[in-house]
């Protein structure tokens, strides 16, 4: 069984199999804040990939800085097989809740 | 965008405190990015800053936020204690809290500096833990009279200090409490320094 993910977790996740090669701190916290629509800290984006790291989701390499960030260099990051496989699971759970339910509910009370 | 365009540099000096050295140049980089590229030409000067100050206070209470909590429930702990279990010997309860509460300065400093590689950033997480178990603290003092204030407990708080020490301690102990995570951030400094000499053996 994979491992279980937060909802932010999902999202940040997601947001590194969108981005794809470009996948590095600023840019991932602009797909979240997109995906998500609301505003997010920096450091919980940080902190978030800290922890998919740790978990073995996640993998990183350190790439070369740009004259807007002074030089300073980026972090970009990249799901693990782990990873995308943990995002299946989430999705698949989430299916599997929804399942037979019709979307959006309606005003009902939520009956089927 | 224009690169020129600077956060507040006290902001920046305090944002790479707190990080661990490996992440010191990634993260503010990725900060100095967006608020040059999205927030700076977005939001203007002045908002910006608030913008940057905010993301740099998120990791301040990254750090402190679990100390200060555990600092409070100790706190707020004792003073439910004594009100449930009234005593005219405080000696060994104070011991006991008096200790609880140096540890916890000690561990948040030596933790922060063991992270972070730096003293100073041990003493702010120091004084943050102070002044976060302080306003939790002020917020939970009232509710804690408006539960018991029969006589015989307020005759009990004027014998060992009166109200002014229920108001007035928690702020005070912010300077101490601050002086012990320094302490603290000493041992996690050393800690650190020799567990990097010993890894590049």
């Amino acid at each position: 069984m994979a491992e279980h993910l937060g909802a932010f977790e999902q999202a940040v996740l997601l947001s590194l199999v969108r981005l794809g090669d470009e996948a590095y701190g600023r840019a991932i916290m602009q797909e979240v804040q997109s995906r998500l629509e609301r505003e997010v800290a920096a450091g919980a984006v940080h902190a978030t990939l800290e922890r998919l790291q740790r978990k073995g989701l996640v993998t990183s390499r350190i790439g070369p800085g740009t004259p807007v960030r002074a030089g300073r260099p980026r972090r970009y990051y990249r799901p693990r097989p782990a990873g995308i496989r943990a995002l299946n699971e989430a999705r698949a759970a989430v299916d599997n809740l929804w399942h037979g339910i019709r979307w959006p509910l309606g005003a009902a009370k939520g009956r089927i | 965008m224009t690169n020129a365009v600077v956060p507040p540099a006290w902001a920046e000096r305090l944002l790479r405190l707190l990080l661990a050295p490996a992440d010191r140049e990634i993260v503010s980089g990725d900060l100095l990015e967006a608020y040059r590229d999205d927030v700076h030409p977005a939001r203007g000067r002045r908002r910006a800053d608030l913008w940057y100050i905010r993301q740099v206070a998120w990791f301040a209470w990254r750090a402190a936020w679990l100390w200060g909590a555990l600092l409070a429930a100790a706190v707020i702990g004792r003073d439910v204690l004594d009100r449930l279990s009234p005593t005219t010997e405080f000696y060994a309860r104070s011991l006991v809290s008096t200790y609880t509460a140096i540890g916890i300065f000690v561990c948040a400093g030596l933790m922060a500096a063991w992270r972070s590689h730096s003293v100073a950033a041990g003493t702010l997480i120091g004084a943050l833990t102070g002044a976060f178990a302080a306003v939790i603290v002020e917020v939970a003092s009232p509710g804690q009279l408006a539960i018991w204030h029969d006589p015989h407990t307020l005759a009990m708080i004027d014998a060992s200090g009166g109200l002014s020490e229920v108001f007035f301690l928690p702020l005070i102990v912010i300077v101490p409490g601050t002086m012990c995570a320094t302490i603290g951030a000493v041992l996690g400094r050393g800690l650190a320094w020799s567990m990097r000499s010993r890894l590049s053996d």
